[in-house]
C-alpha cells in the first residue's frame, strides 16, 4: 500500500512536473543535449546550428531531444521528491494539477510558435 | 529504411487512435444508452481495459517517431523550407511539443484507471484521457498533413 502510495504521487508529480519544466526549457533554451543528425553527433547543453561546421555555414541543430531529455530529468527529480515525501506534506497539493499543467503547457506551446505560425 | 518506419508509425497511431478514442468516448457518454444499441454495446467495454494497452502503443509510437524524427530533420524539413510550407513547419513544431508533453501523462493515467481513490480529484481520469486522445488526433493529423505535404495545394 505504502509503494503504491509512493508510485501515484511520483506518477502525479512527474506528470504535472514535465509540462511546467518542459515549458521552461523551452523558454530557457535549456536542452540538456543538442543533435547534429548530418554529423551523427550528439553534445551536452544547448548548441547553435552555427557552431558546428562553421566553415560549411553551420549544419541542422535538433533541440528537441534536449528539451524532452531536460524536462524528463527535471520532472523525474520531483517525482522522486514527492514519492519520498510525507504524505501529511503532498496532501495539501491539488492533484488536478496533473491535467491543469499539460493544458497550460500546451497553450503556452502555441503561444510561443505563434508568432511564426502567421495562420 | 526511413519509409518502413514511417508506415509502421502511421500504422500503431493508427491503433492507439480507435483505442484512445475508444476509452474517451466511453468514459464521457452517458450510462444511459439502450443495452442493444451500438453505444449500449459501446459503452459495455470496460475503459480500464484500454489502458495498459494505450500506455504500449503511446510508448511504442513515439519511440518510432523519435526514430523517424532524425531523416525528417535532414531529409525532410531542409525541402519543405526551401519551398516555404512554414505553416506546415510551425505546425509540426507544435506537434512535438504536444508529444512530449502527453508522453508524461501516461503514469499517471495508469495510476488514475488502475488504482483509482474516492480523495482523486473528480474527472481527473477523463481529463488525462481526453488530453491524450487530443495529442493524439493532432498529432496524427499534422503528421498526415506533413507526410502529404505535397499533395496539399499542389
Amino acid at each position: 500500500m505504502t509503494s503504491s502510495n509512493s508510485f501515484r504521487r511520483f506518477a502525479f508529480a512527474f506528470g504535472t512536473a514535465f509540462a511546467v519544466v518542459y515549458v521552461l526549457a523551452l523558454v530557457q533554451n535549456l536542452a540538456l543535449i543538442t543533435v547534429y543528425p548530418t554529423l551523427g553527433i550528439v553534445v551536452l547543453g544547448m548548441q547553435h546550428a552555427q557552431d558546428a561546421a562553421p566553415s560549411m555555414g553551420g549544419v541542422p541543430a535538433m533541440h528537441w531531444y534536449g528539451w524532452t531529455a531536460t524536462a524528463a530529468l527535471g520532472a523525474f527529480m520531483l517525482g522522486l521528491i514527492a514519492a519520498f515525501s510525507p504524505e501529511r506534506l503532498t496532501r495539501w497539493i491539488w492533484m488536478g494539477w496533473v491535467w491543469v499543467a499539460p493544458v497550460s503547457a500546451m497553450i503556452a506551446c502555441v503561444c510561443l510558435t505563434m508568432p511564426w505560425l502567421h495562420l | 529504411m526511413a519509409t518502413t518506419l514511417v508506415i509502421i508509425h502511421g500504422l500503431v497511431a493508427a491503433a492507439l487512435l480507435g483505442a484512445v478514442t475508444h476509452q474517451t468516448l466511453a468514459t464521457w457518454v452517458p450510462n444511459r444508452a439502450q443495452p442493444g444499441s451500438f453505444f449500449g454495446r459501446f459503452r459495455s467495454v470496460p475503459s480500464t481495459s484500454f489502458a495498459n494497452a494505450i500506455i504500449a502503443l503511446y510508448a511504442v509510437s513515439a519511440i518510432l517517431g523519435t526514430f523517424v524524427y532524425l531523416p525528417f530533420r535532414v531529409d525532410v524539413r531542409p525541402v519543405l523550407e526551401n519551398s516555404g510550407h512554414w505553416q506546415t513547419l510551425h505546425l509540426f513544431d507544435i506537434k512535438e511539443h504536444f508529444v512530449a508533453i502527453g508522453s508524461a501523462l501516461p503514469p499517471a493515467r495508469w495510476v488514475c484507471w488502475r488504482q483509482p481513490r474516492a480523495d482523486d480529484p473528480p474527472r481527473a481520469c477523463a481529463a488525462l484521457t481526453s488530453i491524450l486522445t487530443f495529442t493524439v488526433w493532432s498529432s496524427f493529423l499534422i503528421g498526415h498533413v506533413t507526410n502529404n505535404i505535397k499533395g496539399f495545394g499542389s
